[in-house]
């Protein structure tokens, strides 16, 4: 997100949704596509279907893998050294695209220098994927016209994710695939709208539509039309406050969020939880976070309320209220308006869309949106800077829009934690098709629970058969953070020596077991390597209904499940 | 390239089909086995037409437009295949509109109805099984198939997992799964997006008919953006105007962006949570011994400022911070950066999952 800011000018996906069905090359990592994405994953079998190539990049053999050409299995947290191998081809080969480099970019000297040293077959020894393999993707991606790059919290929920993030803009540049349809780098959020947040100005750094804190003119422009002096300090991303919890942070306000739940090596920030003076919740369900609030206000769900949610291809698209919320529940920003007149701000707003109004009013990108204008027709991509502006269906088209697209050097920094003789196994968390997140929606509704009734983790035959593990058993998997109590599933999707779980289950939560060492950039933490051991739980401490083995029906991870 | 369609002159792409090029002059070709997501498989033939100089007529959803073809969609001959093929059609099916469209709208019946089939063909004996499926979501109801395999084909083609397939022959011809299993012990991933394609009500949601909510047209459909992933897909809550509840959700029209018709599980089925019983009601605060209880907004909201104003005078404001959501929307996160800067003074606010 901040990576694809200081490399392009602007974090969001640069091409659309719809352009992927018309990409002809297909690389997509740290993206279990079809579960976490399963439209975008449609658009992607639709250009497959018509011919296209795909390279899934992917420590797991994840659905995906199925229709590609080629899948990388590479060591999780080894990216940069596949993505510096792939560089070091391209610039070997002399399959850059020269003109671009020079016309549109600076830094690529530096990166020359650097990815020199990354040869493919000093990378196959670290990444695991053969040499011939890496230099074939490098080939066919720098010389496909419409080459996209598609990837997600696989490649941003790491100790280094904002490395990766600059390792795959370097591709990009050097090959100029951008500005095109079809082509460009494609970061794939995770929720409705974090893509949307980021824009609000939800964020320590930045003001809405990303205009920094510390920049005086921003914050002028803000200071007159709000009235009040502000803050040049940046503030605490969330990855520092969390740790701050109970230490410096001794006050929190937490809308429609399970911090307990969502967020790295809970046990420590429940500790801090104890020490805070004030928590205020807001959210559908009483959550875990619940636990240690003071006051909890309930909120309407979007189904109850007006506003918009902007995708992951930046366009901004209603939401309408359809029915009434339950008891006293009201809309968040309702809440928001009566809390903040009680802290002194009369903000006079009387509906969601005078809110968006003033949002577009002071941030360029969206100037041209209003509920109205969407009203009309279909949601407007941003950049959109006047009210006849069709919206931008792909970005970059006349030139980066930073200006230059910046090339950054990285050199691989291995994960914060690797395995040992203590805790042998890797583990990795994520997401599956049939839950979302902290499960508080899907997990009361009937299709999560017949196919996927309780949490586990993905274990390979051959650890599973050196612990004793059957399918379907009651396990515990532990960390140096913590310990949970789940089921197995031995899957043929994890290679040997590496776990996987899904983060979505309040019972087993893995987030007792992640660490929070945060990307330095970013904050977001490292969920998706950590050092772990999984042992078969004695038959004799395990309770009536966990003795029965649990049922995953059709379920795709087990080793023997439908294709 | 150009050809006569109906008397109009008419440009092409190379690659377009008659029925596409017919369509976007506004044409109307009557299609069934049809779907602009799918290869075309002419297996229906409601969509013949006449081709000057061809002895026979083509389906025009899978005969490529060629220079100077010259197309009639309105002949003497193409409505007397009509009328014939679909009152046909209806004899193999639920009888009267009414009855068939306990679901969704029935495609079948209104074209039927349009081209002025007759309705009086002695009804042919059911004979297409369907079968009990355990699955919460998906309902299989036979004497509505008429095998058109849309569903089948957007199982293979977009959904890429093949689950279903047409099995027998004949006027048998039904869907089935590899050994009869239940769609929960396949490759199933439960999109619905059959659901979305049947043009019968045949695949259909299980939930709203064990309900016995009222029939798709009755409902009050309202176009919203699914609350849970970041592709932003299109979709239309069906609520029903008596009891004011979601009865259902579909996807809109095929072309609308991002989703093109299409929905994954969770955005098409899981809205559960919206009238779960375990939702809150009603502020809570914390009372002195530590147990929450019930409170007006007016105590809450008034314990809630209190609270956080204190924080601020005891440590200064940045010992506050705000968490704000990326499930919330554009407008309540705006707000909240806006309460945590211009009303307390501090930038330590952040979305959960700023990735
Ligand atoms: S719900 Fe989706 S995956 Fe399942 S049978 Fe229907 S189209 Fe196929
Ligand atoms: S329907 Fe599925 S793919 Fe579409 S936005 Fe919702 S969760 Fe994402
Ligand atoms: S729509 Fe052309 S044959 Fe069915």
């Amino acid at each position: 997100m901040a990576g694809l800011v200081t490399t392009f000018g602007a974090g969001a996906m640069t091409n659309s949704i719809r352009e992927i069905r018309d990409a002809d090359f297909l690389f997509v990592i740290g993206s279990n596509t079809s579960e976490a994405h399963p439209i975008i994953a449609m658009e992607m079998k639709q250009a497959l279907h018509r011919g296209a190539t795909m390279v899934v990049a992917d420590p797991r053999a994840i659905w995906m893998t199925n229709l590609a050409e080629k899948h990388l299995r590479l060591n999780p947290g080894t990216d940069v050294w596949l993505l510096n191998a792939m560089a070091h081809v391209i610039i070997e080969e002399g399959l850059t695209d020269e003109a671009f480099i020079r016309d549109n970019t600076e830094g690529f000297e530096a990166v020359k220098e650097t990815v020199a040293r990354y040869t493919p077959e000093e990378a196959e020894s670290v990444t695991g994927v053969p040499a011939e393999d890496i230099r074939w993707t490098a080939r066919r991606y720098a010389t496909t016209e419409r080459a996209g790059i598609y990837y997600t919290l696989g490649i941003t929920e790491h100790s280094h994710g904002t490395d990766n993030v600059y390792a795959l803009s370097n591709l990009v540049l050097m090959t100029g695939h951008l500005g095109k349809p079809s082509a460009g780098m494609n970061p794939l959020r995770g929720q409705n709208n974090v893509q949307g947040a980021n824009d609000a100005g939800a964020s320590p750094i930045f003001l809405p539509g990303y205009q920094r804190v510390d920049d005086p003119e921003a914050r002028a422009k803000y200071e007159e039309a709000w009235g009040v002096p502000l803050s040049p300090e940046p503030g605490l991303n969330l990855n520092e406050m969390m740790k701050k919890v109970g230490g410096q942070v001794k006050g929190l306000f937490v809308m429609g969020e399970d911090i307990v739940i969502s967020e790295p090596n809970v046990s420590r920030l429940e500790a801090g939880l104890n020490n805070v003076d004030f928590v205020v919740v807001q959210d559908l369900f009483l959550n875990e976070t619940c636990r240690f609030a003071d006051v909890i206000l309930p909120a309407a769900c979007f189904a109850e309320k007006e506003g918009t949610f902007t995708n992951s291809e930046r366009r901004v698209q209603r939401v309408r209220k359809a029915v009434e919320p339950p008891g006293q529940a009201r809309a968040d920003w309702e809440i928001l308006v009566d809390l903040a007149a009680r802290c002194g701000a009369d903000w006079g707003y009387t509906s969601a869309a005078e809110v968006y109004d003033e949002l577009a009013r002071f941030a360029p990108k969206f100037a041209g949106i209003s509920h109205a204008r969407i009203d009309e027709g279909i949601g407007l991509q941003w950049p959109c800077p006047d009210d006849e502006h069709p919206g931008t269906v792909y970005l970059h088209e006349g030139g980066v829009l930073r200006g230059r697209g910046a090339f950054q050097a990285v050199e691989f920094r291995p994960p914060i934690e690797m395995p040992d003789p203590e805790y042998p196994l890797v583990l990795s968390t994520g997401r599956t098709l049939y839950h979302y997140n902290a499960a508080t929606q899907t997990r009361r509704g009937l299709g999560a629970n017949a196919k996927q009734p309780a949490a586990f983790i993905e274990i390979h035959r051959r650890d599973a058969r050196a612990r004793g593990i059957e399918s379907g058993e009651m396990i515990e998997v532990s960390t140096r953070r913590g310990v949970v109590r789940c089921r197995a599933i031995v899957s043929r999707q994890v290679r040997p020596g590496s776990i996987w779980m899904p983060l979505h289950f309040p019972d087993a939560r893995a987030n007792l077991l992640t660490t929070d060492a945060g990307d330095p950039i970013t904050g977001t933490a490292e969920y998706k390597v950590c050092a772990a051991e999984v042992k078969k739980l004695d038959a004799a401490t395990l309770d009536e209904s966990e003795r029965e083995p649990a049922r995953f029906r059709g379920s795709y991870y087990a080793e023997r499940g439908p294709v | 390239m150009r050809i006569q369609i109906d008397g109009r002159d008419v440009e092409f792409e190379p690659g377009e089909t008659i029925l596409e090029v017919a369509r976007r002059e506004g044409l109307e070709i009557p299609t069934l086995c049809h779907d602009p997501r799918l290869d075309p498989a002419g297996a229906c033939r409601t969509c013949l037409v006449e081709v000057d100089g061809w002895r026979r007529m083509p389906p025009s959803c899978a005969t490529k437009a060629q220079d100077g073809m010259v197309v009639r969609t309105r002949t003497e001959r193409v409505g007397r295949h009509q009328r014939a093929l679909l009152a046909l059609y209806l004899a193999d099916h639920v009888q009267g509109a009414d009855a068939c469209e306990t679901g969704a709208p029935c495609e079948l019946h209104a074209m039927a109805a349009k081209v002025g089939a007759p309705t009086d063909w002695t009804p042919l004996e059911p004979v297409r099984v369907g079968r009990d499926d355990p699955n919460p979501y998906i309902e299989f109801r036979a004497d509505r198939c008429i095998a058109c395999a849309r569903c089948t084909r957007y199982c293979a083609e977009v959904e890429a997992v093949t689950a279903i397939s047409l099995v027998g022959r004949g006027s048998k011809t039904t869907i089935g799964t590899v050994d009869a299993s239940s769609l929960l012990d396949t490759s199933c991933e439960l999109c619905g997006g059959c659901i979305d394609t049947c043009p019968t009500g045949a695949m259909t949601e299980k939930r709203p008919l064990l309900q016995l909510a009222p029939p798709e047209r009755q409902l009050e459909k309202v176009r919203t953006t699914c609350n849970y992933c970041g592709v932003g897909c299109q979709l239309d809550l069906n609520v029903d105007p008596a009891t004011k509840k979601i009865v259902k959700i579909t996807s809109p029209p095929v072309g609308t962006p991002p989703n093109d018709g299409n929905l994954c599980v969770k955005g098409r089925f899981a809205y559960e949570f919206v009238e779960h019983p375990d939702r809150l009601t009603t502020p809570l605060v914390r009372g002195e011994d530590g147990a929450l209880r019930e409170a007006s907004w007016d105590e809450a909201l008034d314990r809630a400022a209190r609270g956080l104003m204190g924080v601020k005078e005891r440590y200064g404001a940045d010992a506050l911070g705000f968490v704000s959501s990326s499930r919330c929307t554009m407008e309540e996160n705006y707000l909240v950066q806006k309460l945590s800067r211009a009303a307390f003074g501090t930038n330590n606010c952040h979305q959960c999952a700023a990735t």
